[in-house]
């Protein structure tokens, strides 16, 4: 019978009770050839460590819950196979996010700017059900697909070096998420969310590093979004000041 | 790896928690690993751009006062520093808008009105092709055999 | 003085673009030309005062050459700007972009003058 393998995952631990700083702690554990990241710290959570906190989910990259950041990198931890890391992998809480416990962080900071960008079909006057079912081609729906496709796991926000360094910029999902909107032929929005766009830590706050485009696991390409969406700004800022338009409530 | 200094303030939420946090942590690796090198070379390249247009700035304005001043600008830039300078800048600002056409395709929308993007590939081949005969056609011009 | 530099973002970024563009299609040509073969005497004529005056007195070198010194200021200022952000000068973003967009400015203002008195 083939040995078991080993491999050894470290850590990080932070319980703000305990705790001046989070620490880093080591388990070594037997681990199987088809494992995920996921998989070891259910491990060490079920049978070595009880007291270990993270979030995870669905098990397979549809919920966005399991984001960390595995040798450096932000990954979805239940798609990210163990086998291609070595001996010892160090999984770390999501950079750029204060850390609540242990592989936990604060998520609420996206969750605010994901309501700044109002990612929800806006119309000036809402159609009535008499005029039927809204008629979207195929072409259209192709605009902006690839925009919908984000599951919200903000590795992008972990890869960006604009979040580390302004505390304002709403970030490659959310902006993304604003933009498909945008180029939804249903909405009426585009003037509201582009003024949001251009407040302090807008889009132009973006530096097109295209470090989120490179982690998205859902191949979402929110840095190509970012750019369109700083086009489509200008052209919008343009017009407003020759054209004096209606906003959508 | 994970030894980084902590920033803080970084996706602050707009309550605070009911419990303390540890500060957020800058992404690893950032700013000489991986992508995120090519990255600040890129931005450095915004250097290479801003003092070349000043040197040609100097070369041109030294053209209107006169063929002495134009002489002297010109035996100035055979200093080996300007010349190791130039040298690097056209490595550098070359290697910069190869880079940019390579990101370039998926800046743009991918559709207007009836009319499809190019396939990426084609979009940055085209680019490419086009600065190297820009610059091709601008050096004979400005070697003097255009 | 970030609020001014933030009103004029949408501005600042198209020149920026533009900049990038004719920066990098341009200045390459220009350095490995001007800057190297003619100094290093491989490129006699291009270091001439008739050659070039001549060359860029006529109205479209004019225009070529305002293009090539004011636009990269302004792509080679916002991607300065923006590198300084990266590591870690936000509290002095404001004095650093009105520097740097400033420095744009008067070198775009410079080259207007330099192509008109030519």
């Amino acid at each position: 019978m083939a040995e078991t393998q080993k491999k050894t995952i470290v850590v990080t631990r932070f319980d703000p009770d305990r705790d001046e700083a989070p620490r880093q702690q080591s388990y070594e554990i037997p681990v199987e050839p088809d494992w995920k990241v996921l998989d070891a710290l259910n491990y060490i959570k079920d049978h070595v460590d009880p007291t270990l906190s993270h979030r995870w989910s669905c098990r397979m990259a549809v919920c966005g819950s399991c984001g960390m950041n595995v040798d450096g990198s932000p990954k979805l931890t239940c798609k990210d196979a163990l086998s291609e890391y070595g001996d010892t992998v160090e999984v770390t809480p999501l950079a750029n996010f204060p850390v609540v416990r242990d592989l936990v962080v604060d998520i609420e900071g996206f969750m605010d700017r994901f309501q700044k960008v109002k990612p929800f079909i806006l119309r000036a006057k809402e159609l009535s059900v008499e005029a039927g079912p809204t008629r979207q081609s195929p072409a259209e729906l192709d605009d902006f697909r690839q925009f919908s496709m984000c599951i919200n796991c903000m590795l992008c926000y972990a890869a960006c070096p604009v979040i580390t360094n302004e505390p304002d910029f709403l970030g490659p999902a959310a902006i993304a998420l604003g933009h498909r909107y945008n180029l939804d032929t249903r909405d009426e929005g585009q003037a509201e969310r582009n003024k949001v766009f251009r407040e302090d830590g807008g889009i132009f706050a973006c530096s097109y590093a295209g470090e989120c485009s490179e982690v998205c696991p859902k191949h979402v390409d929110p840095s190509g979004a970012i750019q369109q969406a700083k086009l489509a700004n200008v052209i919008d800022w343009l017009t407003g000041l020759v054209l004096r338009r209606g906003e959508a409530r | 790896m994970s030894h980084a200094r902590p920033v803080v303030d970084a996706m602050k939420p707009s309550k605070p928690g009911e419990t303390r946090t540890a500060p957020p942590r800058p992404p690893d690796g950032f700013p000489s690993q991986g992508n995120y090198r090519a990255y600040v070379a890129f931005g450095f390249g915004g250097f290479f751009l801003f003092t070349v247009s000043l040197l040609v700035l100097r070369a041109v304005w030294a053209l209107g006062n006169g063929e002495a001043a134009w002489n002297r600008v010109q035996a100035s830039f055979q200093n080996p520093i300007y010349v190791i300078f130039h040298a690097l800048a056209f490595l550098w600002l070359s290697w910069f808008i190869l880079r940019l056409f390579r990101l370039f395709p998926a800046t743009q929308p991918k559709r207007i009105g009836p009319f499809q993007r190019p396939p990426d590939a084609l979009l940055v081949a085209g680019l490419s092709g086009a600065f190297a005969v820009v610059t091709l056609i601008v050096a004979a011009i400005l070697w003097g055999c255009a | 003085m970030r609020r001014v530099l933030l009103v004029l973002e949408p501005v600042i970024w198209v020149l920026f673009s533009a900049g990038m563009m004719v920066g990098g299609l341009l200045l390459p040509a220009w350095a490995l030309v001007m800057g190297v073969a003619g100094p290093l005497g491989i490129a006699s004529t291009a270091t001439s005062y008739d050659h070039f005056y001549a060359l860029a007195s006529n109205p479209l070198g004019r225009l070529v050459l305002l293009a090539a010194m004011a636009l990269p200021l302004w792509g080679g200022a916002h991607h300065l700007r923006h590198l300084w952000l990266d590591f870690g000068g936000l509290r002095s973003d404001g004095l650093v972009g009105t520097l740097c967009y400033g420095g744009a400015l008067l070198g775009s203002l410079l080259a207007i003058v330099a192509v008109v008195r030519l």
